[in-house]
């Protein structure tokens, strides 16, 4: 039962995850490669507030989401230059900046030792110390975010996005400014990876750089592509079926280190194969041409 | 001085991956990230043969530069062909490259383990040459020499043979090369497999110079990148350039500041670049 609600919450944080970057890559067509870094600025700042401030978890995801927000503002600035393949490849150094970032700034982040003890929220006197309480907490959030997400594409706003994704020109043709659609889509889904990130920090009680590098972001992005671009359920489902996958390998007995390993074989596989064989995920809504 | 000296060394290691990288990408025109991971495969190769089974290590090498030209070739014929053939864009391309890189690092990791290990031979210590107050090991010389002639070579045979004004009327345009009878599945698929084994060749010298670990090519590859674009991408003369300033610049950066930042310093390269000279320093559009 422990371990099943455990399960869930990764699946969880993995959704919102993937349901914000879904926004970004199913809905606008930006092929996004620095999710990975958004979900670590949130889940460093809310832990650095919560430790070295005292302050409530829940105003320090507040904080923490402005902070992933306001960071997002600054690389989508730049990142709205590009197009395409040289989209991916900036954004995926943006990653590597932030990353080699939260690895150096030691004095705020204590490198590569990480910073542990990070505390469970708690709200008027009651902690969600218990994972069973912690679960129905982050449930609630997936929840809020995928009924935001659900909002925003089916808005005027949402639609205004696909439009630039089928034909960005000719958006522009109608009056849009298509460069501020594609900023405040990626500054949002960006707090919602933040709030994500605050959540895995407070659960797993102990962050480290590692956990935010382009793997990982490549990874949010193969659960996106495997459960469908432009489908919000997909999303939902591709971050159950890659989170239950390796849980699996876990039972035949296999150590840990090789099961890592063996998480990212199948998922750089599984993204080969989409490629080649389902480009649009399983019940995705757009396909990558 | 050693600081001009590191900087050379690590300019000719990202000029090996750059080479690869920059010929597929002149006749593909995609960003082929799956490169990277035909230094992981040549490296472990070497690895494999030389200190597993023993075996002699020019032959090992050799041996390490056929495997990574058969996975290059491979990757193309399963992957980047079918893809090509239905006309996907970009953007599968480098999605369906990343993955093979993820997949591929995965595998070694798997058949080797994750940890550090080294190609040189311990009992023998490497000979120390000192050039202008600054020392520099056989390996580094060796990766410094075989850049250039690697370099050169590959200029001469663009330039100069049949096989060369092929790959650049592909580059020009492939619709027009097939029109007037260039057997361009045969090109491409020439292309990808001399390009692995280039990349293959930059990561037996990274064995030998540093160490191996799965996620070298990754961290080659991505230096290729950033030097490619630095000198313009596609463009396999500016790419080499790309790859000396980029060594230069890291090094001389990290003298600075401090080494972590190296990474970092690397991409903000790359970032003002694609802002400022998105087409490399030579700004041809």
């Amino acid at each position: 039962m422990d371990y099943l609600v455990h399960i869930l919450i990764l699946f969880s944080i993995y959704g919102m995850l993937a349901i914000s970057l879904n926004l970004v890559v199913g809905y606008s067509g930006l092929l996004s490669v620095t999710h990975a870094a958004f979900y670590g600025i949130g889940a460093y700042a809310t832990t650095l507030l919560m430790i070295n401030l005292d302050l409530n978890f829940f105003l320090s995801l507040l904080i923490g989401m402005v902070f992933s927000g306001g960071t997002a503002l600054l690389i989508g600035l730049v990142l709205s230059k590009f197009k395409d393949d040289f989209y991916a490849i900036a954004s995926l150094g943006f990653n590597v900046i932030v990353y080699s970032i939260m690895l150096n700034w030691q004095t705020l982040t204590r490198g590569p030792l990480g910073i542990p003890a990070i505390p469970r929220p708690s709200l008027f006197g009651f902690s969600f110390f218990g994972n069973f309480w912690f679960l129905i907490l982050v449930l609630f959030f997936l929840i809020i975010t995928y009924l935001i997400a659900r909002s925003i594409v089916n808005s005027s706003f949402g639609r205004v996005l696909k439009a630039i994704r089928e034909n960005e020109l000719a958006t522009q043709i109608f009056g849009y400014n298509t460069k501020y659609f594609k900023l405040t889509i990626f500054v949002i889904a960006a707090v919602m990876a933040g709030v994500a990130g605050s959540f895995f920090a407070s659960y797993v009680s102990f962050i480290d750089p590692s956990t935010f590098t382009m793997h990982e972001s490549i990874f949010i992005l193969s659960i996106v592509i495997l459960g469908g671009l432009a489908n919000l359920r997909g999303a939902v489902l591709g971050a159950f079926i890659l989170i239950i996958l390796p849980e699996a390998l876990r039972f035949l007995g296999l150590p840990n280190e090789i099961a890592a390993q063996s998480r990212q074989l199948i998922y750089g596989v599984i993204l080969v194969l989409l490629m080649l064989y389902r480009p649009q995920g399983l019940i995705g809504e757009f396909k990558l041409k | 001085m050693q600081l001009i000296l590191n900087s050379f060394i690590a300019g000719s290691i990202y000029a090996l991956v750059t080479l690869g990288f920059n010929l597929i990408y002149s006749t593909t025109k995609f960003f082929n990230l799956a490169h990277g991971a035909m230094a992981t495969v040549g490296g472990y190769t070497v690895f494999y043969f030389s200190k597993t089974l023993g075996l002699n290590i020019l032959l090992s090498v050799l041996f390490g530069l056929l495997v990574a030209g058969f996975v290059g070739y491979l990757t193309n014929k399963i992957v980047f062909k079918p893809l090509r053939k239905r006309g996907a864009t970009n953007m599968v391309l480098i999605v369906a490259s990343l993955g093979l890189l993820t997949a591929i690092e995965s595998l070694i990791a798997i058949l080797f383990s994750s940890q550090f290990q080294t190609l040189s031979n311990n009992q023998v210590t490497q000979k120390l040459f000192h050039i202008f107050g600054g020392v520099v090991t056989q390996t580094q010389i060796l990766i410094f020499i075989s850049s250039i002639i690697i370099m050169l070579g590959l200029m001469f045979v663009l330039k100069y043979t049949l096989f060369g004004s092929a790959v650049r009327a592909i580059s020009d345009d492939e619709e027009v090369a097939k029109v007037i009878g260039i057997d361009t599945d045969k090109i491409l698929t020439i292309v990808f497999v001399v390009g692995s084994i280039i990349a293959g060749w930059s990561g037996i010298l990274t064995g030998f110079d540093t160490g191996l670990t799965p996620i070298l090519g990754m961290g080659l590859l991505l230096k290729g990148v950033i030097s490619s674009i630095v000198g313009g991408v596609g463009r396999v003369g500016g790419g080499v350039l790309g790859a000396f300033m980029l060594g230069f610049v890291e090094n001389f950066g990290i003298w600075y500041i401090s080494s972590e930042w190296k990474d970092a310093i690397a991409f903000g390269v790359l970032i003002l670049f694609l802002v400022f000279r998105p087409h490399g320093i030579f700004g041809k559009k």
